[in-house]
């Protein structure tokens, strides 16, 4: 987990005793306070059960010989994991993944912070700029998929080609170059798509990022006569550090389970296949071994909990040490 | 609005606006205009493509070279989507689900972030490593689970059986908690000392100094409740809890080959409804008087 997340300094220590106040009163304050706090509680203890109970159910699955034709449940031990380790497809899967989530998340994380630091300022049509901005985000899934497939990568009748041949047309050029996108880089295409439709999903969080710089102390950088690129690097970037963190992290945690694209540009060819794709297909289209692919899946927790922290600890200290 | 404060908005607006044109010489200036302008087409082409596809004739979809405007306007993709499929029911069903979902998941997301943050409790750093490791577990995983358990209840083709299970949230928890993290503890502190509970630092201090935050958190919720397929799909037969994105794929199969022009517009008219919520909610994502807060 990435440092800020978990830096507990945040928390508030004060009491609601005051300083030096006698035990008795700590105590009466203390009980005071947790009446105080009981309105929340059943909302969090909401929380907590329902994030747990499937995620608790998939890791008891993962020890458990439980398939769809045996019905037997009985205690698998590490035998489902070694099921994953050893097969040559999940392993690839896990590759996949990796270079998948890294791929899109950096791309779409850096596009992110550029889009918005431009759409920060004030501009005519900045409204309409900004909505457009977000609309990938907004299309279903599935549909942007299909999109991608049919529409822009399709060799015969992809928007791309089709405007590679009409460019060539203008200038008076014979025999367009028409890849078979998909075929030739069929990562590059579900990356493409991806980053796509997630770089303004990051581009939201940087906006509220920004909106929250303290303006005040920014002002007085600049009556101090420090110049844009100071304040950029200075300023802006340690402030939006924890924006940024944030972003790559929830990211990632969306972009390793994804499936739609996946199953629909390339449906796992060609080394494509990621962790989300190889588990479906191990539990619907094949045996239906839920034991091995909840193995599976807890592997992708933990991977991706690995991934996340190395990652961004990397970037963003690369970021600091330039700073 | 008092004169007084408007004019230390004004004043922000305008220190922001130098902050951020300050970037520029002309040569950046024109460098941003220029990256602006290509990241629009980038982000653009793909969308014009979907709304132009929806508006054109079966044969003139796949022409080479591409068509960029139809030559046969027709709404008939339109008349399709909206007709040839129950798209009220499953309007009425997203409008419920998304709705009932996206009001709970903010309020528990604020509690629980806001539990996790600024109270103290035993335990509270691992509590909150374990709702993160939650919000890892891919959603084929724990739909094993979830289905197994909300067959047994009889809840399948019910609006609880689609809601409850996806009620958990943790991204938000996750977000929220972050935010109200980064608020000066100088601010916190003065409002414990001034008497106010739980409750009211959450909702007169907490909240009002995390509204950014809040609407990118409520936007993404809406949006990904929205389009949530996976579960709805497996929980519905039909139109009586089906979702718009499960219609999606019916109008799709209808009758084996892809029927574009109505999956072109009905991907259309499923935006919209989430576009206008984008539009309402973005305004609020400029922070007021709340930012700086606390004066150095």
């Amino acid at each position: 987990m990435t440092t800020a997340s978990l830096d507990p300094t945040g928390a508030v220590e004060a009491s609601t005793a005051p300083p030096g106040a006698d035990p008795e009163t700590k105590r009466r304050a203390r009980r005071e306070g947790w009446k105080r706090r009981l309105p929340l509680m059943p909302a969090f203890v909401f929380v907590i059960i329902m994030t747990q109970l499937p995620f608790l159910a998939t890791i008891f699955i993962s020890f458990s010989n439980w398939t769809a034709f045996s019905g037997n449940k009985g205690f698998a031990g590490l035998d489902n994991f070694k099921t994953v380790f050893q097969d040559s497809d999940a392993r690839s899967a896990v590759v996949t993944t990796i270079e998948l989530t890294l791929l899109v998340v950096l791309i779409s994380l850096v596009l992110g912070i550029v889009i918005a630091l431009l759409l920060d300022r004030t501009f005519r049509g900045r409204g309409i700029v900004r909505t457009m901005m977000i609309a990938p985000f907004l299309i279903v899934p599935e549909a942007a998929a299909l999109v991608w497939k049919h529409a822009l990568f399709n060799v015969q009748s992809g928007l791309i080609n089709g405007s590679i041949t009409q460019f060539y047309n203008w200038f008076g050029l014979k025999n367009p170059p028409q890849p078979d996108w998909i075929t030739s880089h069929p990562l590059g295409t579900i990356v493409t798509a991806l980053v796509w439709q997630w770089t303004p999903f990051m581009m939201l969080i940087m906006l509220a990022g920004l909106q929250g710089r303290p303006m005040d102390i920014i002002e007085a950088a600049q009556v101090d006569g420090a110049n844009t690129w100071q304040i950029f690097t200075k300023m802006t970037l340690p402030h939006m550090r924890r924006y940024i963190e944030l972003a790559g992290l929830l990211g990632a945690i969306y972009i390793v389970q994804n499936f739609e694209y996946v199953y629909t540009i390339t449906s796992g060819g060609q080394n494509t296949a990621n962790l989300p794709y190889y588990i479906q297909q191990t539990f619907f289209a094949g045996t239906g071994e839920y034991g091995v692919a909840s193995a599976a899946g807890v592997v992708v927790v933990i991977g991706t909990i690995v991934i996340a922290t190395f990652a961004l600890r990397t970037v963003l200290t690369v970021l600091k040490e330039e700073s | 609005m008092s004169t007084m404060t408007k004019r230390i908005r004004a004043r922000r607006t305008e220190v922001h606006n130098a902050e951020a044109m300050s970037h520029s010489g002309p040569a950046l200036k024109t460098f941003g205009y220029l990256a602006m302008v290509i990241t629009l087409l980038v982000v653009a082409v793909p969308l014009f493509w979907v709304v132009v596809t929806s508006f054109k004739q079966r044969p003139d979809i796949f022409t080479q070279p591409a068509e960029w405007w139809p030559k046969h306007p027709t709404t008939d993709g339109y008349h399709n989507a909206v007709f040839g499929i129950p798209f009220g029911s499953y309007l009425r069903n997203s409008l419920i689900i998304t709705g009932v979902l996206s009001a709970t998941k903010i309020v528990l997301g604020v509690l629980s972030a806001y539990a996790l943050s600024l109270l103290r409790f035993p335990g509270r750093n691992l509590v909150f490593i374990v709702v993160i490791a939650a919000l890892m577990v891919p959603n084929q995983i724990t739909v094993i689970s979830n289905y197994a358990l909300v067959s047994q209840l009889g809840w399948r083709n019910t609006f609880q059986g689609i809601i409850i299970p996806l009620a958990g949230v943790a991204f938000g928890t996750f977000l929220m908690r972050n935010q109200f993290l980064s608020i000066p503890t100088e601010i916190i502190e003065a409002a414990r000392l001034d008497g106010a509970g739980p409750l009211k630092l959450l909702w007169r201090v907490a909240l009002p100094m995390s509204w950014p935050t809040l609407v990118a958190f409520s936007i993404i919720t809406i949006v990904n409740e929205w389009n949530e397929y996976l579960w709805p799909f497996l929980m519905s037969d039909d139109s009586r809890t089906g979702t718009l994105p499960v219609g999606l794929t019916l109008l799709q199969t209808t009758d084996g080959i892809t029927n574009w022009g109505p999956v072109m517009a009905a991907t259309v008219l499923a935006m919209l409804p989430v576009l206008i919520v984008f539009l309402v909610l973005q305004r609020h994502m400029i922070k007021g008087l709340t930012a700086g807060a606390v004066k150095g």
